[in-house]
């Protein structure tokens, strides 16, 4: 089986942008092997609140461990992951 | 026993060693700042890149057959370090241990400060899962600086956030019973400063190791036994387990622990109604002694 690739755009969630992944937070909790990891977007931090960031983003961190469920690609209320094997 | 526990601990173990929590130690080594700098975006750790590598795609890094020996090599390093120079972007000397529930009570009567016991959010499950959980008892440094972290405080109907001796080893028992394990960590080497309730696969600190190989924390001073006489084959030490070490023979109808697979959290013995498990050294099985 080949590598596993997760696209999420960030141009609709996440970066600032639309979404705040923050308050949705579908994918993480849909994710039996909780692959996906939502973390302060390090390229904006240094204009950012240093201690309560306010610009986040969702990285699939462990692809490798994904299942193919595809749970996330169907719940997300933006169509913004894509998965390709 | 492992050089470790002979250089720091007392009753030979590290964690038990009073020293390792005293303010003193953190005022010494100016952690306080280290910490504040480490917290701030702590979440975004597994994405940057040290050494030529990040956790992202770990997986697909250790399936190569040079580069896995080099990552794993790098990442043991930074996590096993123990020099003093430091990067708070880095979780260098960021090791810890699974510890059983005794253990932790004797952890938080003994050795952690007075008034300095605090409960967070913990950064894990909310990272991988999204999910708020108050459930890290932190204490010494943290309890200055959470303040000024409002993320990880836990809002009032969740729990209360400073605690006492008491209530921190009353909530303790209760993640033990729900089924989490307990770990206590290295905030930055040699400080101690976090015992955390933690739960596969969500844990930052497990998932290396269960799933990579790397070691990110150690096993625990115990293994669990069972006693086959006392063992009545009701299967509820099985779903305690979170790393698959406990199976189930058919046909004698108990409970068969792979001792190799144990960390040695002892989550299950809280499950068992018959006493047919207990915790017994690791070193007094010869061939799990020293494997941390």
């Amino acid at each position: 089986m080949g590598k596993i690739k997760i696209k999420i755009d960030y141009s609709i969630c996440g970066d600032g942008n639309k979404i705040d992944p923050r308050d949705c937070t579908i994918c993480l909790k849909v994710c039996d092997p909780a692959i996906f990891l939502l973390h302060q977007s390090i390229k904006y931090q240094k204009e950012d609140d240093p201690y309560d960031p306010k610009i986040w983003r969702v990285t699939p961190v462990y692809p490798s461990l994904c299942i193919l469920c595809m749970k996330c690609v169907e719940q997300c209320p933006e169509n913004a992951i894509k998965i390709r094997n | 026993m492992c050089d470790h526990c002979l250089k720091h601990g007392t009753a030979g173990k590290w964690y038990l060693n009073a020293k390792l929590y005293s303010e003193e130690l953190a005022k010494e080594l100016d952690l306080k700042e280290f910490m504040l700098e480490q917290y701030k975006t702590f979440e975004a750790m597994q994405v940057r890149n040290f050494g030529g590598f990040s956790a992202v795609g770990m997986g697909y890094k250790m399936q190569l057959p040079i580069i896995s020996r080099i990552v794993k090599y790098t990442a043991e390093k930074m996590l096993h370090t123990e020099k003093p120079s430091r990067n708070p972007f880095k979780a260098e000397g960021h090791i810890g241990q699974v510890v059983p529930l005794d253990d932790a009570i004797a952890i938080l009567e003994t050795c952690v400060p007075e008034d300095s016991l605090i409960m967070k959010y913990c950064m894990c499950r909310y990272m991988h899962k999204g999910e708020k959980e108050a459930c890290c008892i932190n204490f010494g440094i943290m309890s200055e600086i959470i303040d000024k972290l409002p993320r990880f405080i836990p809002e009032p109907e969740d729990s209360k956030y400073r605690l006492t001796k008491e209530e921190a080893i009353e909530k303790f028992t209760e993640f033990n019973k729900k089924g989490y394990i307990g770990t206590i960590w290295y905030g930055a080497y040699p400080y101690i400063n976090n015992l955390c309730a933690c739960q596969t696969p969500m844990c930052a600190g497990f998932r290396p190791r269960t799933e990579f190989g790397i070691k990110s924390i150690f096993k625990a001073e115990y293994v669990v036994e069972n006693n086959p006489n006392n063992c009545q084959g009701c299967k509820k030490c099985i779903t305690m387990c979170q790393f698959g070490a406990i199976d189930f023979d058919e046909k004698a109808k108990r409970a068969l622990i792979d001792q190799s697979k144990c960390y040695g959290c002892g989550n299950c013995l809280l499950a068992c109604r018959f006493e047919a498990l207990n915790l017994v050294a690791r070193k007094e099985i010869p061939a799990l002694a020293g494997n941390y």
